[in-house]
């Protein structure tokens, strides 16, 4: 194959993966959680769930091509403390936890979800900028203005 | 110095000599909250490939030049790679340098002429210096990081962007005013046995509140006084006595510019 690098993925060159192996080398993913707009359906439904809002299904179907998926993560940093990032990826690894909606797949690894969990992903659309946001975080204790750090209810 | 957003006050040194290397960083705090920094360094790592330990293996030296010391630097050369880190402190050059060796090592070898003094002496050095270090001078959610001067001591940095307390910090260094600071005070005899407690009230002679003791030994200490009273003569009352005290402007805090 040849390498690409996808558009919002800081420093890192991916690998097309051609359709239909949408996994990397290793252990196949798991599954067991599957976030969904309605109703919990995980098999280990304390690890926590995302929503996806439908603005964020039509941006992704919008921009993914082949096996890209929108990979939320969550990282020290920014003016509160934490702060969300946003990539698009192939690579599906053994502590990662995926859903999808109406075609569009959204992957956060086991810890990042710890941290928004119970969270929507949006794509909002504004004066100012377009971008995937995270809104309506159960556990932020208050966030920034711009929406990209905030700290935690502990 | 650096600050956390609680804590203020923990000293980073660099191992590692140049940028492509893996970085390496040894980390300087008050033994009382080494626990509570790895908890903190822990929690906002999150997924990042870092370790974080302690040294266990490694003793840290302040090297503060007596009066007759001179020019040593210049025999720091020579012995310098015995020792992991020797660098000028980075807060000021009134506390000399920071060396840091493994533990046991033997001191006159990597500092020539040097001998090691008192513990004592150290902390006395700093409080008549007015130079904060570690919880009991500078306690957690306490402790203010402008009025701790750490601007003065390289503490600050104004231009790495966002970090908690990012706004209210630069905000205030740019255009708001600081009108109490953390200050050498000297206190004259005769001192009450038992020391001053932290936060005990610093008065004018005319009973009006002119801030609070934090921490000393001795007949020095440092306390948080406003800047408009440090000229006056000053007091504390402590168990119904009457303890006179004089504040001073370090001299090396950067002498205002005249506008």
């Amino acid at each position: 194959g040849s390498w690409c690098p996808a558009p919002l993925c800081r420093g890192r060159a991916l690998q097309r993966i051609p359709p239909g192996a949408a996994c990397a080398v290793g252990r196949p993913p798991r599954w067991a959680s599957s976030f969904s707009q309605s109703g919990p359906t995980a098999s280990d439904p304390s690890e926590g769930q995302v929503f996806l809002s439908e603005s964020c299904v039509k941006r992704l179907l919008e921009i993914t091509e082949g096996s890209e998926f929108l990979r939320l993560q969550v990282e020290g940093g920014g003016c509160s403390g934490f702060q969300y990032k946003f990539s698009l990826d192939t690579v599906i690894n053994p502590d990662d936890r995926q859903g999808q909606r109406g075609g569009a797949r959204v992957v956060v690894d086991v810890d990042s979800l710890a941290f928004v969990k119970g969270s929507m992903v949006d794509f909002s659309q504004e004066l100012i900028r377009s971008s995937f946001q995270v809104v309506s975080n159960p556990q932020v204790e208050k966030g920034c203005s711009c929406g990209t750090s905030f700290s935690v209810k502990f | 110095g650096v600050c956390f957003s609680d804590l203020v006050g923990v000293t980073f040194f660099r191992l590692h000599e140049r940028p492509e290397e893996e970085p390496h960083i040894l980390l300087e705090c008050d033994s009382g909250v080494l626990d509570a920094i790895q908890k903190h360094l822990k929690l906002y790592k999150i997924r990042r490939k870092v370790n974080i330990a302690p040294c266990l293996d490694l003793s840290l030296w302040a090297v503060v030049p007596g009066e007759r010391a001179g020019d040593i630097t210049s025999s720091f050369a020579k012995c310098a790679d015995q020792a992991v880190i020797l660098t000028p402190d980075p807060r000021t050059e009134v506390m000399g340098w920071r060396l840091i060796t493994k533990k046991g090592a033997n001191l006159s070898e990597i500092i020539p002429g040097s001998h090691i003094g008192n513990i004592q002496d150290y902390h006395r050095h700093r409080y008549k210096q007015g130079i904060p270090e570690g919880v009991k001078d500078l306690p957690p959610g306490v402790a203010l990081p402008l009025e701790s001067n750490l601007a003065y001591m390289n503490g600050i940095s104004f231009t790495k962007g966002c970090y908690i307390g990012q706004e209210l910090t630069a905000r205030t260094h740019h255009v708001g005013v600081i009108r109490k600071r953390l200050l050498p005070v000297h206190f004259s005899a005769p001192l009450p046995e038992d020391g001053i407690p932290e936060g005990a009230e610093i008065l004018t002679e005319s009973g009006k509140s002119a801030g609070k003791f934090r921490a000393g030994g001795g007949e020095v200490g440092i306390a948080l006084l406003r800047l408009a009273n440090i000229n006056e003569p000053l007091c504390l009352n402590i168990a119904g006595n009457k303890v006179k005290l004089t504040a001073r402007i370090p001299e090396w805090w950067p002498k205002p510019t005249s506008k």
